[in-house]
């Protein structure tokens, strides 16, 4: 049988899987294939690393997986016992206890040869590798991203400033590589980056649907291949793949995530990694199905490869939501609002993302006034169980969909 | 010594708001507020505006925890309430720096607030060591300069920033010397009283701060004014030390603080602008090279040397490391600098602090009790 035909019976996610197994295995096995390991942050111009054999290894992803299969307070305790708090980023306290015990739900993570730190997602990544390039003596090449603050003169400089230290990072590159930049393959990289965007927000988009077919759930799961494979072929033909998947088995049947949609929710914020399965089916319960998250459009970059590859580098990253404006990032909010027709929003406080979070307050009196429509919002942790109280976010959820469910009956009657 | 400049520059300190008000009326100049840290003040200085460092209060919090999760740090939130609650009607406006992620949303915060108010960021670099660092530093000034100037309708001349150059300095040099006294003649000066003489600096005007400082030095007698004393030598390093009772608890303790990396101390009075290139060049030169402070990215260890050269140079016996409650960059910095002084044989005393911190009890023996161990040894020794 083909290798195509085999492929054909698998499900995205089983496709998913496979190229997770061989992305992992090729950085295993990096060195003895003459390539390097690059640590880097999930909003990074990686592309960089992919044009010049260094894979990309994120710590990020990595704990993400040790929070699913909840190990995540145990890592923590070991980082506790080295003077470190629980105040702290739960990826980065998974991590953090990662390098003491060496327990990983993955198999581990080969140690890096360059690590890079892209702050347009947060300030708190500098400084987690800070701590990394401590352990593994070799520097952080940061590659500072200054707030995109919206007035033009100011961002034709930002860019100026962002290609300047792409020029830099090439060159960090090289010398830890000893090979020298091949600008053509950033070229070919590029493109498969392009289309791996394009692509994957067209799997984002299909929320537009009534009803949905995909819930935030499905992005949380499939946004993987497009963090750690982005700038590869691999990458684009996944999403081709998971898009026919959903067009065939949900769209064309007129098949929603759930059944009986009533609520089409805005979810601000990471997840509950360990409880978003859980979060779903008490979500349907109520009609409820979250739909779309600034957090997973993250990653819906729009390469212009007719530009120069640092330049539409330095656009894309450093125009990240969690990089923005507080009045821009609620006119992303409110873009899918409107696109995806939403009717309901739950706002996670989370206790391990500063970057995220520290504006929640604000951003929910921003979009309530603009949009009406009212908003739940909920304290805990992405990560840690131990900041998790089950009750308490039950009977908000409920109390939450009580006030949707008497909104809209109410506008039912008028 | 004359005390009656040192009250006053100690009474300025504590509760710089009254004198404000009145130069404020006096001198009829806009007052711009800015958080730490990195704000070229020099440039804020040479528009003819004046530059105030907001450095937090310690009076109840009230509206700022219904904007910044109780997890944000005590001196983001202490200075959010400042201006929300007390002290908001002084300032016309304001230039905050945006150096983590706390800083970065406070801006955001902060503009919606006061939205009737000048108000400009400062995107200030947070890689220091490359050359892109020194393009943007400039940039952002420059943008500064053109936003002032919008915003006061008057052009800054080159003149007027090197002036603002020379005042700096001289402000930096009175207190490097001040800081040099007290050093050599603890008994002379309390920690306290230094570090609220430097805390002075960053609300009066600079001018007048120059020249009191300047008529303190001259008017201190060594031979009749030290006092000989047996003091315990320590570095204290950190971001901040409030509320400042901590450094009564250093004097009580017969600590002689030697040197430190604070914003509000070495940090900010061991910068000496070199007059070269244009006045933006050389401010931004004297910036990307002061001492390491906490959010910005340099080097992994260099905080480590740095205390560890202070240690060293002064004789100090040991660090107190104060620890602004929930400041992420030290609660990420912190363990591997301790496990590196420790390998030193450097002792390490941690003192964590909140602005409205209603209980000092617990700091206060933990000093005590650092030095009364130090004493101890080097009893021993």
């Amino acid at each position: 049988m083909s290798e195509e035909k085999q492929e054909k019976k698998m499900t995205a996610k089983e496709l998913s899987k496979k190229l997770t197994i061989e992305y992992l295995e090729s950085a295993r096995h990096a060195r003895e294939n003459g390539k390097f390991i690059g640590y880097t942050t999930a909003v990074s111009p990686v592309e960089l690393f992919v044009a010049h054999d260094i894979i990309p290894i994120y710590p990020e992803n990595h704990s993400v997986a040790a929070i699913t299969k909840r190990l995540t307070t145990k890592l923590s305790q070991a980082m506790e016992k080295e003077g470190y708090t629980t105040h702290l980023c739960a990826y980065a306290r998974s991590d953090l206890g990662y390098r003491i015990t060496g327990e990983s739900a993955m198999g581990g993570i080969p140690d890096p040869d360059f690590i890079l730190a892209c702050n347009a997602q947060c300030f708190t990544l500098t400084k987690w590798f800070e701590v990394l390039s401590r352990k593994y003596n070799i520097p952080v090449f940061v590659f500072d991203t200054p707030q995109w603050i919206r007035d033009e003169e100011t961002r034709k400089r930002i860019i100026k400033y962002c290609v300047m230290q792409l020029k830099e990072q090439i060159k960090a590159q090289e010398e830890v590589t000893g090979k020298k930049f091949d600008y053509d393959r950033l070229a070919e990289v590029m493109e498969y980056s392009r289309d791996a965007s394009h692509l994957y927000r067209q799997f984002l988009d299909l929320a537009a649907y009534k009803p949905s077919p995909i819930s935030i759930f499905d992005a949380l799961i499939h946004m993987a291949i497009t963090v750690y494979l982005r700038g590869t072929p691999q990458a684009v033909h996944y999403y081709r793949y998971l898009i026919d998947e959903i067009m065939e088995e949900k769209v064309k049947k007129g098949k929603g995530a759930i059944e009986n949609e009533r609520f089409r929710l805005y979810w601000e914020n990471l997840p509950v990694w360990f409880k978003f399965r859980n979060h779903f089916n008490l979500l349907a319960q109520y009609g409820g199905n979250i739909l779309t998250s600034l957090y997973v459009h993250a990653w819906s970059y729009d390469f212009d490869t007719s530009k120069d590859p640092l330049l539409t580098l330095a656009e894309n990253y450093v125009s990240v939501f969690s990089n923005v404006t507080l009045e821009e990032r609620a006119d992303m909010a409110l873009d899918l609002f409107k696109r995806y027709d939403l009717n309901g929003s739950i706002m996670f406080l989370n206790r391990s993302c500063k970057a995220v979070s520290f504006s929640v307050h604000e951003l929910r009196d921003m979009l309530t006034e603009k949009t009406g429509i009212p908003a739940l919002v909920f304290e805990s942790d992405m990560g840690d169980p131990r900041f998790y109280a089950e009750a308490q976010v039950k009977n908000r959820i409920q109390a939450y969909f009580e006030t949707l469910e008497a909104r809209e009956e109410a506008k039912e009657l008028a | 010594m004359k005390r009656e400049i040192l009250s006053k520059l100690i009474e300025i300190s504590r509760n710089p708001y009254p004198y404000l008000k009145e130069w404020k009326k006096e001198k009829g100049k806009k007052i711009l507020g800015s958080t730490l840290a990195d704000v070229p003040e020099e440039i804020i200085y040479a528009s003819g505006a004046h530059p105030f460092l907001i450095l937090g209060t310690t009076k109840p919090l009230r509206l700022a925890t219904t904007r910044l999760p109780d997890n944000a740090c005590s001196l983001s939130r202490s200075n959010l309430e400042l201006v929300l609650t007390y002290e908001g009607e002084l300032f016309d406006g304001y230039v905050l720096p945006q150096v983590c992620d706390t800083t970065q949303h406070l801006c955001d915060i902060w503009k919606r607030k006061f939205s009737d108010r000048y108000f400009e960021n400062f995107l200030v670099p947070r890689q220091v060591n490359r050359p892109s660092a020194g393009y943007w530093y400039i940039q952002e000034s420059e943008r500064l300069i053109w936003s002032l100037e919008r915003y006061l309708g008057i052009k800054i001349k080159e003149d007027a920033l090197w002036e603002a150059i020379d005042i700096y300095n001289e402000n930096r040099r009175l207190l490097r010397s001040l800081y040099d006294i007290k050093r050599k003649h603890p008994g002379m000066l309390t920690n306290r009283e230094f570090f609220d003489i430097v805390k002075s600096g960053f609300f009066m005007d600079k001018k007048e701060h120059n020249m009191l400082l300047k008529e303190l030095i001259d008017s201190i007698d060594i031979e009749k004014d030290k006092k000989e004393d047996d003091y315990v030598p320590i570095v204290v390093a950190g971001i901040v030390v409030e509320p400042n009772e901590i450094f009564d608890f250093m004097d009580n303790g017969k600590i002689n603080v030697v040197s430190d990396d604070l914003c509000t101390g070495s940090r900010y009075i061991e910068v000496e602008t070199k007059k070269e290139g244009t006045p933006i060049e050389a401010i931004a030169d004297a910036y990307l090279k002061k001492g390491p402070f906490s959010p910005i990215h340099d080097e992994g260890n260099k905080m480590f040397y740095n205390l560890k050269n202070r240690v060293e140079k002064y004789g100090a016996k040991g660090i107190i490391y104060v620890h602004i409650k929930y400041c992420e960059s030290q609660d990420y910095d912190f363990p591997d600098l301790r496990r590196n002084l420790k390998a030193q044989g450097i002792k390490v005393l941690e003192v964590e602090t909140e602005y409205q911190t209603t209980h000092m009890g617990q700091t206060k023996t933990r000093i005590q009790a650092f030095v009364e161990a130090l004493s101890e040894e080097a009893r021993n020794e």
